[in-house]
């Protein structure tokens, strides 16, 4: 019976790729994109039937993860495809930040900490991808992508050790301090940072040349480096997410779990609190470091103003509204910054304010302040808390 | 010691003395704060600003320094009075990060609501005491009026903290609450409303602070005035180890003597670093402070 | 007189007493007994309204104490003494029995001299620390710091808790003639039987929240069942 299952499933999957894969061909000459579509078409259809075997879920719940993983990124990359390149630029950001968010929702999901300091953590990334780049410009992206996380992470460890070890308030002061400092620890170093002015990334990054070669002709949108830029962005927090809810489910991610519940349990059974609270931070500053990075690439260059505290202030709300300690909630967060600014000048317009006076331009603080506080208040765990909890009241009544 | 030297390092004391005394308030602020109410006040910067700000609109109705300042203090009192009864109430009890995230929105609200109302531009105060330095045998001597006005003002209101605490009935309910809360009801005292006054209290605190740091005519009053002062703050309450009122001004005062000859000596953008690093160390060398005897720490 | 009628308090699921009825006398005590877990310390609470029952009624002289603050509560003469004792250690002896003292409307100064005639060890170290105190002075300081207030009703959690039998003994003594002086209406609630039941004039025997027995100490104190299956006094 079940066999029997799998089997027309399959038999169904193949059919659709089949069609997928004809239909982008047919609409090929009019868009040139052709080959483009039908892979993404193909490896999305072959996601859904990945995700939909029955029992994956409880028996390869690494498969079941990597797959809705990529059929995450597959959605997106082919919205992005059909949206303007505007957009595209929005949503690049949003994908870094969404990735920035993915490690403050670990950090407190996992060990009920918080750290301000994530718009440092950020520029630490950005900044080390920049100087990188402007002393080995023949490193591949995807090396100086990680040499940047790996400074994250260190500079995570050189703050994190002395803070975790306490609990209270202490790390979210000491990061707070470190957010405030970054400014002027980029003005120390100014002959590395370059000063004020920030870097300039010396090229631009182009996509290699068998991805443009899939494409009828040279002019297709892939060629633009914005939509080049929103793909690498798209990719790399989607395995990001991957990596994350893997270290959610895991030993370490239920230990840390465990710790934010009640720690005296978590010590009894043998847990030690300091290195997996060290551990949670580390991971979270990597992650930010790495949202960073990709900011630096997809701007093309890094400016100081932009890793100052305002930006920790921005990340925090971001997660609270999505839903902290969640997964999902990062997702949601990465979407509202993608098109926050667009829908602050959409009020700014509405409402007839002055767009260049002066409550125009305090409104996203006052935005984003005031849905920090009413959210922590009203529904701690953001909107992805409350779809969930809605969801489970649905299906209770639902089943009596 | 040649004389040039000499005169150097005792401006740096001073100037550094004046710093200090500011740190230490607002550090003594969220140690009692913390203390009472576990909640580590991340607007106690921007909540005495935003009430220097109402206070200080009054000049434009040629209100003179004092007016304005004493006005000031009252809507200081309100504000710290209603984030508690409004804002702060419900977060008693909640997982330690709930308050943290609470107060870092009501920090962003206040300083946009204030850049909205006010600009972002510096706002002079018109000081009543001159910052030109007094000349001794025709050279300055690095104290000005205003300088010891400053100085004056922080070691009044800190003593005036301590001799409430120490000495009178109020002082005396006020710590009970903080260290038993429930004993203290059990003994009729109200803990409720001395916990709202104890953040009346330190709002308070934090409007004369602010009042004192933007009297200056170099600095001025902007919606941001406080965001470097409360990281000192915190650094140095930290180094107290948030327990310590004692431990917190006399972290406060050292960490601003230490900072002016950083900023003397290397440049004040290295002050910052120089901060962190001391906390850093602090944190690493005495965890739970370096003025909180190991029992008492908070579990 | 305290007034207590079908009280019933719930923890979330776990109900803690259920329809608890009995009274305590004016000059009288009142002995609660009971294991660990029967709901004497819950009892106390909400007579305290730090816990808000689920239903019945608490009177004091006729007054209901239900839904009061405890603040007001204890302005209106209850004086509680928290198992544990709850003296403030950071506070030297003076200290606490100043904050006892505050919120009543009575003299401080006869007041402190009235509680250290009654309890000469607490005068003598007025000025010290209360952390320092032994267990016996630390209940002796929790007791006055109820008493200074005057109150009309003493709440007592477990006294007798951690002291050494002979410190006991003396302190049930001291309970009983502060009663009686003081014409005080005394809940006593203590684990240790046998101590309580000398002293008390009626006892009232909780178990997972009922009430097992209520009647005169002496008769409780001679019930062979009462004795080995609650409070676990085997000769």
């Amino acid at each position: 019976m079940k066999i029997e299952v799998v089997r027309r499933r399959f038999a169904v999957s193949v059919a659709l790729i089949i069609i997928a894969t004809v239909v982008a061909f047919l609409i090929a000459p009019t868009t040139h994109n052709g080959v483009a579509i039908a892979i993404v078409l193909d490896v999305a259809v072959a996601c859904v039937a990945t995700l939909t075997l029955p029992g994956l879920r409880s028996s390869h719940p690494v498969v079941a993860r990597a797959a809705l993983s990529m059929l995450g990124v597959v959605v997106v990359l082919f919205v992005a495809f059909f949206l303007p390149s505007a957009s595209d630029f929005n949503l690049a950001t949003g994908a870094a930040m969404s990735i920035v968010l993915l490690g403050l929702s670990f950090l407190t999901g996992a060990s009920g900490q918080i750290s301000l300091g994530n718009s440092a953590f950020m520029g630490v990334g950005a900044f080390t991808m920049a100087i990188w780049a402007n002393h080995h410009a023949t490193t591949p992206i995807f090396i100086t992508l990680l040499i940047s996380v790996v400074a994250g992470a260190l500079v995570g460890l050189l703050l994190g050790m002395p803070a975790t070890r306490l609990r209270g308030p202490y790390l979210a002061g000491m990061t707070l301090a470190f957010a405030v400092a970054f400014t002027a620890i980029l003005g120390e170093f100014s002959s590395w940072t370059g000063g004020d002015s920030g870097l300039q990334l010396p090229s631009e990054a182009r996509p290699p040349h068998w991805l443009v070669s899939l494409f009828h002709s040279g002019a297709s949108p892939l060629t633009t480096s914005t939509l080049w830029l929103t793909e690498i962005s798209i990719v790399v927090a989607g395995v990001a997410f991957f990596f994350m809810a893997n270290l959610f489910a895991s030993r370490t991610g239920r230990a840390m779990r465990l710790i934010r519940d009640n720690d005296v349990a978590a010590e009894l059974v043998g847990i030690s609190l300091p290195r997996a609270r060290v551990i949670a931070f580390v991971v979270s500053s990597a992650y930010a470091a790495l949202g960073g990075a990709l900011w630096t690439l997809i701007d093309n260059s890094v400016s100081p103003p932009t890793y100052s505290f305002a930006l920790s202030v921005t990340i925090l709300s971001l997660i609270v509204i999505g839903g902290i300690g969640t997964i999902s909630g990062a997702l949601i967060g990465g979407i509202i910054y993608a098109y926050s600014t667009n829908v602050i000048s959409w009020i700014v317009n509405q409402t007839g304010l002055n767009p260049q006076g002066n409550f125009a331009s305090q409104l996203n603080g006052i935005i984003f302040g005031g849905l920090l506080i009413l959210t922590m208040l009203f529904a701690p765990l953001g909107i992805a808390g409350a779809v969930r909890h809605f969801w489970h009241r649905a299906r209770n009544r639902s089943s009596g | 010691m040649d004389a040039f030297l000499t005169s150097r390092i005792i401006a740096d004391v001073l100037g550094g003395l004046t710093n200090g005394v500011i740190y230490g308030m607002v550090a003594l602020s969220l140690v009692l704060i913390w203390r009472s109410t576990g909640v580590l006040n991340f607007a106690q910067g921007a909540m005495p600003m935003f009430a220097t700000y109402v206070g200080f609109a009054l000049l434009s109705y040629h209100f003179g320094y004092w007016a304005c300042a004493v006005a000031a203090l009252i809507v200081g009192l309100a504000v710290g009075g209603l984030t508690e009864r409004l804002v702060v109430r419900g977060l008693y009890g909640k997982p330690e990060i709930n308050p943290i995230v609470v107060m870092v929105g009501f920090l962003i609200v206040l300083e946009a609501v204030a850049a909205a109302i006010w600009s972002s531009f510096p706002r002079s105060l018109p000081s009543p005491f001159s910052s030109i330095d007094w000349q001794l045998g025709g050279h300055p001597v690095s104290l000005s009026p205003f300088t010891v006005y400053e100085i004056g003002a922080s070691i009044v209101v800190m003593l005036l903290v301590a001799a409430l605490f120490r000495f009178t009935n109020l002082g005396l309910q006020l710590r009970a609450s903080a260290l038993a809360p429930e004993v203290s009801r059990l003994l009729g005292v109200r803990v409720g409303r001395l916990l709202t006054l104890g953040w009346m209290l330190s709002t308070a605190v934090g409007v004369v602070t602010t009042i004192l740091v933007s009297s200056n005519f170099f600095t001025g009053l902007t919606p941001q005035v406080n965001d470097g002062i409360f990281a000192f703050g915190f650094i140095a309450a930290a180094v107290g180890g948030l327990e310590s009122p004692v431990g917190a001004i006399v972290a406060g005062v050292s960490l601003g003597i230490i900072l002016q000859f950083v900023q003397d000596y290397l440049n004040s953008n290295a002050q910052i670093i120089v901060a962190l690093v001391v906390l850093i160390v602090a944190l690493m060398v005495r965890p739970n402070g370096v003025f909180t005897k190991s029992s008492l720490r908070r579990v | 007189m305290i007034a207590i009628d079908n009280l019933s308090v719930s923890f979330g699921a776990v109900q803690a007493l259920r329809d608890v009825t009995f009274r305590a006398e004016t000059g009288q005590i009142t002995a609660v007994l009971g294991a660990n877990g029967a709901g004497k310390t819950t009892l106390l609470r909400t007579v305290s309204g730090l816990k808000e029952p689920k239903s019945g009624t608490i009177a004091m002289d006729g007054q209901a104490l239900v839904h009061r603050k405890t603040e007001d509560i204890a302005r209106m003469g209850v004086g509680h003494v928290p198992e544990g004792r709850g003296v403030i250690g950071e506070f030297t002896v003076e200290e606490n029995l100043r904050l006892g003292a505050m919120t009543a409307k009575v003299n401080l100064k006869s007041g402190l001299e009235e509680q250290y005639d009654q309890f000469p060890v607490l005068g003598e170290r007025r000025k010290q620390h209360a952390a320092k105190l032994s267990g016996g002075e630390r209940q002796m300081l929790a007791m006055a710091r109820a008493l200074i207030a005057k109150p009309s009703v003493l709440l007592l959690d477990e006294p007798s808790l951690g002291l050494a039998p002979l410190v006991t003994a003396q302190l049930m003594h001291t309970i009983r003639s502060l009663c009686e002086t003081n014409d005080l209406t005394v809940i006593l609630v203590e684990q240790n039987a046998s101590s309580a039941l000398r002293i008390a004039h009626r006892a009232v025997v909780l178990h997972v929240g009922h009430v097992v027995a209520n009647d005169e100490a002496s008769v409780v104190a001679g019930d062979e069942n009462l004795r080995q299956y609650y409070l676990g006094l085997v000769e």
